[in-house]
């Protein structure tokens, strides 16, 4: 029987749904700051009304549900994808009335992309974009990195168990201090620690490559944004190839598979445990699949000769490859180049890579390391046992941040999880394949929607089937939200049609 | 076991990052034998054929965008070919994505390149004569044009970037709502944190 949500529970659910807007609107205050500084008069008036379209949705909804109940895991669930929902539907009218969207879908499948961490684009004339709007599109991405929830959480909530599911609701699990506003706030300190030292670094890096001081830094910290999130958004369409420099892809590279990595492993580092990063299981399984992915893309790109030497040949691959594989979507290449210079197999290895993944609890997608270590040890496990003597006891054990034994409930969940990404990715690229795109164009790019990468191989366009853009949007959400919540919310719905 | 397959790993990939890193890049004269060009692709032809245009002298023309940035006698420009770059500057409508590409020049040449596009500029419209590389040696393997003559074709200019009354109006008034929805909600809050 399904039971049909009561009064009480839509009340409470709109209230935090709530409260999460107000969030958005209150972002929204950095780029319009910035428009006003520069002068960019009518950027900042779009700024001022969609933030005031926030505000409207976020207070009216808390007036309007009142309710002293905390969350249940069922709400909690419902209003992080709930609240993801809105919060894109709303975040999407600067980008709307920039001018610079086909149409209000292209501007959500931009900000689901940038919410999401994934990169992917639809926004036109990107080289002639407002400072205040790029700066939107970059804080979107470096905010949905951390979670929507997170920024909720951090300024707007008082802690309370319904707020630590809330924030699982995101997909995320690690506390790593005892009270989760605590934890969402040591998040923010983490990052804005970074973002401070990284975006300094990369815009002393941009004013010694030739760009004058205020675009150094603006790219400095948009481009920090958009790596350390593993989202990809770059300022300018040419993307990071626009820098020419290998220091400046060194320095992106080591920024964004930092953020590649689970906050927990930040933390331990942090507290002073340096071996963890080592032992962790996620640092070695990442460590593993980038080297053989890597490795596969490199021996094809060779064989192609299509790169003049060794060196340069191994530059791009690597370059491309950790930013696949870190969900990230950095490229120092055109997309086409993927179909008409790096080939099939290249592309193969770079769609292998960006459905893996990095790390859980970081921000970036796909099935991730965990999942990929835990049941290769299972498998493992597997194979000890049937060659060891029937009375031995196999235990197999992964590290991450302590001994963890693979028992069938670790394993079950993992696979759950990897075969629900497997899945979504299989449908995506049918769809893909169905809009009459090559299959291995439209498996890599489903690939790089569904697990949040935002590699282009030239499928996404402003000009692509409808159907495919509302697809991408939802394999987005459906993957950075790890399922659950997106799921419970449709059960939500669902229960509110049929329920009894 | 697993320890020793990781480190030998991570010694190779160390090992290629340092050798990439020190190499020294072969470094291209351009010879002005072969100044003669071969033809004015577009952008998207040479994306999309890059094996064909490949070592060839081409003509290319479109507009400078960002900004040139100056590396001791030569420079980075990057030039649009795409629609916009045809555009009248007052004309901002939609035409797809940006398409181009990376021009390399002498400074000196470079230098003439005064307005580039950004939101308040269309760019100086520039045509140059260069050697193309699909994938450049001496820049990493970037897809890249360089430039042996360079000259501006079309000054750019500012492009004017109007105030809308109505969305002025809207901003005003959508603003008054929200803060009067902000007032209620705060003294609701208020009263109920006296209630508790
Ligand atoms: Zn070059």
């Amino acid at each position: 029987m399904i039971i049909q949500p009561r009064r009480d529970d839509h009340l409470v659910i709109g209230k935090y749904t709530g409260k999460v807007i107000v969030g958005v609107g209150l972002l929204m205050a950095v780029p319009l700051a910035l428009s006003l500084v520069l002068g960019e008069w009518s950027v900042a008036l779009d700024f001022v009304i969609s933030s005031a379209a926030c505000f409207i949705c976020g207070f009216g909804l808390q007036l309007l549900c009142r309710t002293e109940r905390d969350l249940g895991w069922g709400h909690a669930l419902v209003v992080a994808a709930g609240s993801w929902l809105i919060a894109t539907l709303l975040g999407a009218l600067p980008h709307s009335l920039s001018g610079h969207e086909g149409s209000y879908l292209d501007a959500v499948f931009d900000v689901m992309s940038g919410y999401t961490t994934t990169g992917l684009y639809l926004i036109q004339d990107l080289d002639h974009v407002s400072n205040g709007l790029n700066m939107w599109r970059h804080l979107l991405t470096y905010a949905g990195g951390q979670g929507i929830i997170v920024v909720a959480l951090t300024f707007l909530f008082r802690g309370s168990p319904g707020a630590y599911r809330l924030y699982v609701g995101e997909g995320k699990d690690e506390r790593l201090l005892p009270n989760v506003v605590q934890t969402a706030r040591a998040i923010w300190i983490v990052s804005l620690g970074y973002l401070a030292v990284g975006g300094l670094v990369l815009a002393a890096m941009g004013w010694a490559l030739g760009q004058t001081p205020l675009r150094a830094f603006l790219h400095g910290v948009w481009v920090f944004m958009g790596a350390w999130s593993t989202g990809g958004f770059a300022p300018q369409s040419y993307n990071t190839m626009w820098f020419h420099s290998l220091a400046y892809e060194l320095v992106t590279v080591a920024i964004f598979v930092a953020g590649s990595f689970n906050f927990a492993l930040h933390w331990a580092v942090w507290s002073g445990n340096r071996k963890e990063l080592r032992r962790n299981l996620e640092t070695v399984s990442f460590a593993v699949t980038l080297s053989l992915t890597v490795l596969v893309a490199t021996v094809a790109l060779s064989r192609l000769g299509i790169y003049p030497d060794a060196v340069n040949l191994f530059r791009k691959a690597f370059y491309q490859l950790a930013s696949g594989h870190t969900t990230t979507g950095f490229s120092t290449i055109y997309s086409r180049a993927f179909v008409v210079q790096w080939g099939p197999l290249a592309m193969l290895a770079t769609t292998v890579a960006m459905a893996i993944g990095a790390s859980a609890c970081s921000t970036a997608g796909g099935i991730k390391g965990m999942r990929v270590g835990v049941i290769t040890a299972g498998f493992v496990a597997d194979i000890r046992r049937m060659i060891s003597p029937e009375s031995a006891l196999i235990r197999q054990r992964v590290h991450h941040l302590r001994d963890i034994l693979v028992d069938s409930p670790l394993l079950r969940s993992a696979l759950t999880v990897t075969v629900a990404y497997l899945t979504l990715y299989g449908l995506v690229a049918i769809v893909g394949a169905a809009c009459g795109y090559d299959f291995l164009q439209a498996a890599f790019e489903g690939v790089s929607a569904a697990s949040n990468t935002g590699l282009s191989c030239g499928v996404t366009a402003p000009a692509m089937p409808v159907v495919l853009k509302v697809v991408y949007t939802l394999a987005m959400w459906l993957g950075r939200l790890e399922f659950m919540s997106v799921l419970a919310l449709a059960g939500y719905a669902y229960a509110m049609v049929r329920g009894r | 076991m697993r320890r020793r397959v990781l480190r030998v790993l991570r010694c190779a990939l160390l090992a290629a990052t340092l050798a990439g890193l020190v190499w020294p890049a072969p470094v291209l004269a351009a010879t002005g034998a072969t100044l003669a060009s071969l033809g004015s692709p577009s952008s998207g032809d040479l994306v999309e054929h890059p094996a064909q245009w490949d070592g060839k002298v081409i003509d290319f023309q479109g507009e400078a965008v960002g900004e040139v940035m100056r590396r001791g006698d030569s420079a980075w420009l990057h030039l649009n070919d795409d629609a916009y770059s045809r555009k009248a500057a007052d004309d901002i409508a939609l035409a797809g994505y940006n398409a181009g590409q990376a021009v390399w020049a002498p400074s000196e040449l470079a230098a003439q390149v005064k307005i580039c596009g950004d939101y308040s500029h269309r760019g100086d419209l520039v045509h140059v004569v260069g050697i193309f590389h699909a994938a450049c040696p001496e820049h990493g393997g970037d897809m890249d044009i360089h430039a042996v003559k360079l000259e501006v074709v079309l000054p750019g200019s500012p492009i004017a970037r109007a105030v809308s009354g109505v969305r002025a109006a809207a901003a005003a008034a959508l603003s008054l709502v929200a803060a009067g929805l902000w007032l209620l909600w705060r003294r609701r809050h208020r009263a109920r944190g006296r209630a508790a």
